[in-house]
């Protein structure tokens, strides 16, 4: 399972990195980033899956 | 759909101060409501549209009628001055830069509370949701604790100010305002002059110490001040007021934080999507446009209702009830888009830290009786009056 966050939609919110810190990262702006390629670590998938249904933006995109 | 097919609201008339949920119920059944002063976009999809296309639905033309004397950074701008704004001040504002703060900021909640929670009773918005992010900003802008009173005062006069704007008489009281909004002005140009070129931890000593191109004029690291004063302050103390009326009318969903701390972020979160304190969110078009099937011409006034876009009954199961174990709590009440709240990791923190340090000492309250809390109405902002709260379980009746 893969992660991605679009730059271009992220703002910042902040809710990825708070409820899945093994699977994204703030950078020094706010903004989410995945961590290294974004690929999930095992046991992580239900909070990567949460992260994408929860971002207010809808910038979190998950290949399964 | 012809515009004058949308249902007419006349929001003035809302049941507002006593019973908001009905309030927003009424509201939220048609996705378009013409208002008094314009259109409501009620639902969330008309919503989100209307807050992800800052080119046609502008907030500088929204905010231009305030007629502040000093620019409104950020939120008076549109893309692409917006977004310098933004990059500039993101970073003082980041969960990295807020982090530090925490511990400093937990001694003084705890210094509020104890004596406090040694009374039995208090008033709780005078008490302690107007205070503590009063000493936020002061913590954060370097100056000193003792300020607290005298920016309360001031915070008061600029937010009357706001709310009276498109006002044409002038009253005494509005007049006086006008004189308190003045002295913070010149209070914090002096104060820019001294931080100028000095180093120093603080937020607005590093604003003011940025090189060019990212550098601000004096005018915009004043009205930088004044957004935070008027974006950071009322609306943390009102989100505090509607969730402790909350909890100390649901004594259930009480228990559950006090019992299971580690459930206040997303009981915050919950408490948050039922009570935006800024649940209007106005825009103005810059084209014509159609949103939801109904056409507008340029220069009409759109404005997002976030409290009902948190109750689409769609997106949140039992939208009216509370509930702290929502697999997902997508609320907007930080705003979305590009003017998504630039202090919502602060507003937070701050929230975190007050329902904590508050659930360990004073576990049990209610409302006093002969009390009733009211929600000021009309005004583009919502917050109660006061809070008055015994603490102890309720007396059966």
């Amino acid at each position: 399972m893969r992660v991605a966050i679009d730059p271009n939609i992220c703002t910042g919110h902040g809710l990825c990195y708070a409820d899945a810190p093994q699977v994204f990262v703030d950078d020094d702006h706010g903004y989410g980033q995945v961590i290294a390629d974004g690929t999930v670590p095992q046991g992580q998938e239900e909070a990567a899956r949460h992260a994408v249904a929860n971002c207010p933006e809808g910038a979190i995109t998950l290949q399964e | 759909m012809p515009n004058d097919a949308l249902p007419r609201i006349a929001t003035d008339d809302l049941p507002m101060p006593e019973a908001r949920d009905d309030a927003w119920r009424l509201l939220g059944e048609h996705r378009l409501v013409e208002v008094e002063d314009g259109y409501a976009a009620t639902g969330r999809d008309v919503v989100e549209t209307v807050l992800k296309n800052p080119s046609v639905f502008s907030s500088k033309k929204a905010f231009d009628i305030l007629g502040s004397p000093v620019p409104l950074v950020p939120i008076a701008f549109d893309p692409p001055e917006q977004a310098r704004y933004r990059r500039i001040l993101q970073p003082f504002f980041s969960p990295k830069a807020i982090r530090p703060l925490e511990h400093g900021l937990r001694r003084q909640i705890i210094d509020l509370i104890e004596p406090i929670a040694e009374k039995g009773s208090c008033e709780y918005v005078a008490e302690v949701a107007s205070v503590f992010p009063i000493q936020v900003f002061l913590t954060l802008f370097g100056l000193p604790l003792d300020m607290r009173d005298q920016f309360f005062v001031w915070k008061n006069a600029v937010l009357n100010l706001t709310a009276a704007s498109g006002q044409t008489s002038v009253d005494g009281a509005a007049s006086e305002g006008i004189q308190k909004a003045a002295e913070l002005f010149v209070y914090l140009s002096e104060l820019i002059q001294k931080r100028r070129g000095v180093p120093g931890d603080d937020v607005l000593s590093q604003v003011l110490n940025l090189q060019p191109p990212d550098a601000l004029t004096d005018d915009e690291a004043i009205g930088l001040c004044f957004l935070f004063v008027l974006a950071g302050l009322d609306t943390v103390m009102d989100s505090l007021g509607f969730g402790m009326q909350r909890l100390a009318t649901n004594p259930d969903k009480r228990r559950e934080i006090v019992e299971d701390p580690s459930l206040i972020p997303a009981a915050t979160e919950e408490l948050l999507r039922l009570d935006p304190p800024a649940p209007f969110l106005p825009r103005v078009t810059t084209e014509e446009t159609t949103l939801g099937g109904a056409s507008f011409p340029e220069g009409t006034r759109v404005t997002g209702y976030l409290a009902t876009a948190n109750r689409d009954e769609n997106l949140f199961t039992d939208p009216y009830g509370i509930d702290f174990h929502r697999p997902e709590n997508r609320h907007l009440t930080f705003g979305l888009g590009v003017h998504r709240c630039l202090g919502s990791h602060l507003a937070r923190l701050e929230m975190h830290l007050v329902y904590e340090e508050w659930h360990k000492r004073i576990p049990d309250y209610h409302i006093t009786p002969g009390t009733t809390p009211r929600v000021h109405w009309p005004r583009g902002t919502t917050g109660l009056d006061a809070l008055h709260l015994t603490f102890g379980k309720a007396q059966a009746r």
